[in-house]
């Protein structure tokens, strides 16, 4: 067996099929099931339609149970499926990086606003692309949220949460 | 010729100053949008929705319709100067144009892009202005059986034509109708897949969906990718296109607006494929093939004429029948939406001013863009030396932004969020994302006009086979879906054969 450094999982890329993608695969099968199932929890409601509400997540149902078998199939025979994924590296710790910028921006709107979470956001961002000026960042940052802010706020007429500032 | 009054009409709308100012914003952002790689039409437009609710439509669409021709052209010059294609419309023009541009001819691949879109997106809309309205004529006669099967047929050839492989595309569709289902059903005002949450009863924005898969799917991915060093190519000086590279480039424009124009106006999705189909026909036709893979002049002219000529055509479908074939088409049905406006036969007749000021604007915003373009590509080209980390937290912000005010929602957010780590995961397995964008606002018009038309049929399924029109759809729709597996089976047998 060859350690399983990024170089040589390239180079092996031809000795399995992408896991990503059978993984893909099956949620989408997993999705049909859950829509088919669901569909038993919707009231008919007054029988004026001939179809019914339950008659179209059926055949969505069907559809993604469908499609993500063939999928399944494509990714199991083909082990290398197309050009565009050659070099597929994945850096795990920009993903995490990310998402704990969503993660935080999503519990923090409403409480400290849209400036500072906005900042934050935009902070973090440049964190994940490995951005080596964190100063930088975080006025750019700042300046971009309040003008935001303002512009948006007073030029357009939305509103925008102002928590704690 | 009525058409043609009904233009005069709409230039006196599209050339009232607050018109032209609204034409100006879009043709800018437009351009600035297309330039910048993560960001495109799409996400700029559903963006810009929230902002334009409650404002005058007609100056909204002029400025969505700008946008929308400007990121046309400015995806060429991103092609040209950093060999990454700013839109998916111009990853061929990055082929030739890029090459051009290390050899030192930049200016001319830039000026070869912005006259043939020009050329072409004039041409384009001369098309639309005389198709779209012979086009509504007929639709009148459609009824809901019709409207069904156009709509079954738009979903068949755009799963199977965009993605590597129909499985890929209809995964997507699939997707996007499952978004499309939860909410009320408007027929019987039965809550459908709400999870329980209140937030979900008027079901999921498109412009929820949209930004997730774009903003947050794309960044997601950009950040997970390992950094290349993107060499920006200078430009030196502005030299003129030399007579020979006139000779070379008039014919490939006329001929990508040839190609383009019709692909973009059948329901098969995208500016893409008309640019590989003029790229290949210019490859074939050119006296010195040898040049190209070395920076061929008419590889650049054609691709680009062609996607300007599509951008054009696939208004048609939007206009007169509803139906979008792109994304940034399926946004604009939802800015329609947002307006309670129906794009179908009859806006024609019910809102001309809207209509015609919205093709004449396109005019007026074909000769900004060139004059934008042509003289001041070197200056936009500066927008690329934004930093990735500024750009891409820039455009996570303005994300948070849009989505937050559709609604004043968190939940929105978070739901956007979730929605970009799903369309992360699709870049990542290379399942394209119009497909979901598309199904999700077209799934609730496809069943509303199914159940109306078994409605009216009194639950006979035949109608969609018996009416010639509903009938022919539906086999071609059929088509379409074995079509790319036969072929595909085909050739594999024969490339068999041959080892």
């Amino acid at each position: 067996m060859l350690p399983s450094t990024d170089v040589s999982r390239d180079e092996s890329r031809g000795a399995g099929p992408d896991r990503a993608e059978v993984v893909v695969a099956l949620a989408a099968i997993a999705l049909g099931l859950f829509v088919f199932f669901a569909s038993f929890s919707i009231d008919l409601g007054t029988g004026y339609d001939r179809i019914g509400p339950r008659f179209f997540p059926y055949v969505v149902a069907a559809g993604l149970v469908l499609s993500g078998s063939f999928l399944a199939r494509g990714a199991l025979r083909r082990p290398n499926p197309s050009p565009t994924e050659f070099h597929l590296q994945t850096s795990w710790p920009a993903i995490g990086t990310l998402a704990l910028a969503l993660g935080s921006s999503v519990l923090l709107l409403e409480r400290a606003g849209f400036i500072l979470t906005a900042a934050l956001l935009f902070f973090l961002v440049a964190r994940a692309f490995e951005s080596r000026r964190p100063w930088r960042d975080a006025v750019v940052g700042l300046l971009l949220s309040v003008f935001v802010y303002v512009a948006f706020t007073r030029g357009l007429g939305l509103v925008l949460p102002h928590g704690l500032l | 010729m009525d058409s043609l009054r009904l233009l005069v009409d709409g230039f006196g709308v599209a050339l009232e100053p607050a018109n032209l100012l609204w034409a100006f914003a879009g043709v800018l952002l437009g351009t600035a949008v297309g330039i910048l790689p993560g960001i495109g039409p799409a996400l700029t437009v559903a963006l810009l929705l929230p902002v334009t609710y409650g404002r005058d439509p007609v100056g909204a669409f002029i400025m969505f319709a700008g946008i929308y021709y400007g990121a046309m052209y400015g995806g060429s010059t991103t092609s040209i100067l950093m060999n990454t294609p700013g839109e998916s419309g111009s990853i061929i023009t990055a082929l030739e144009g890029n090459k051009m541009a290390r050899a030192g001819r930049a200016s001319a691949a830039l000026a070869t892009a912005a006259i043939g879109s020009f050329v072409a997106g004039t041409i384009g809309t001369v098309m639309l202005t005389f198709a779209a309205p012979m086009l509504a004529n007929l639709a009148l006669t459609f009824g809901p059986a019709e409207y069904f099967a156009l709509i079954v047929l738009g979903f068949t050839t755009i799963s199977s034509v965009l993605g590597n492989t129909p499985a890929r595309g209809l995964v997507s569709l699939f997707f996007g109708l499952t978004l499309g289902l939860v909410g009320i059903d408007l027929q019987t005002g039965q809550a459908r897949y709400t999870l329980g949450l209140p937030q979900l009863l008027d079901g999921i924005h498109v412009v929820v969906v949209a930004v997730g898969l774009f903003a947050v799917g794309e960044t997601l991915f950009v950040a997970s990718r390992p950094r290349a060093r993107e060499q920006v190519t200078q430009v030196r000086g502005w030299t003129w296109m030399s007579r020979e590279d006139w000779a070379r480039s008039w014919k490939p424009w006329l001929r990508g607006t040839a190609i383009g124009f019709p692909i973009g106006a059948l329901p098969t999705g995208g500016a893409e494929i008309p640019t590989f189909l003029s790229y290949a026909l210019e490859r074939r036709l050119s006296s010195k093939p040898e040049e190209f893979g070395h920076g061929a002049i008419e590889g650049v002219a054609g691709p680009e004429a062609a996607n300007n000529a599509a951008a054009a055509g696939v208004l048609v479908p939007l206009l007169t029948l509803g139906l979008p074939t792109s994304s940034t088409a399926a946004i604009m049905l939802a800015a329609f939406q947002q307006f309670n406006l129906q794009p179908g036969p009859l806006i024609f007749t019910q809102n001309p001013e809207l209509v015609w000021g919205l093709i004449a604007s396109l005019y007026v915003g074909n000769v900004m863009l060139l004059l934008l373009n042509l003289p001041l590509a070197p200056w936009w080209a500066r927008l690329l030396r934004i930093p990735a980390p500024l750009l891409y937290g820039g455009i996570l912000v303005f994300a948070t932004l849009g989505t937050y005010s559709l609604k004043n929602s968190a939940f929105d957010v978070g739901l956007m969020y979730l929605i970009g780590m799903v369309g992360f995961v699709m870049r990542r397995v290379d399942i394209p994302v119009a497909p979901a964008i598309i199904g999700m606002i077209l799934g609730p018009m496809a069943e509303q006009q199914f159940r109306r038309a078994l409605a009216i049929s009194q639950g006979d399924p035949s109608v969609f086979f018996t009416r010639p029109i509903s009938a022919s759809l539906l086999s071609l729709a059929l088509f379409a879906i074995l079509a790319v597996p036969v072929v595909r089976a085909y050739q594999t047998r024969k490339a068999r054969y041959r080892t």
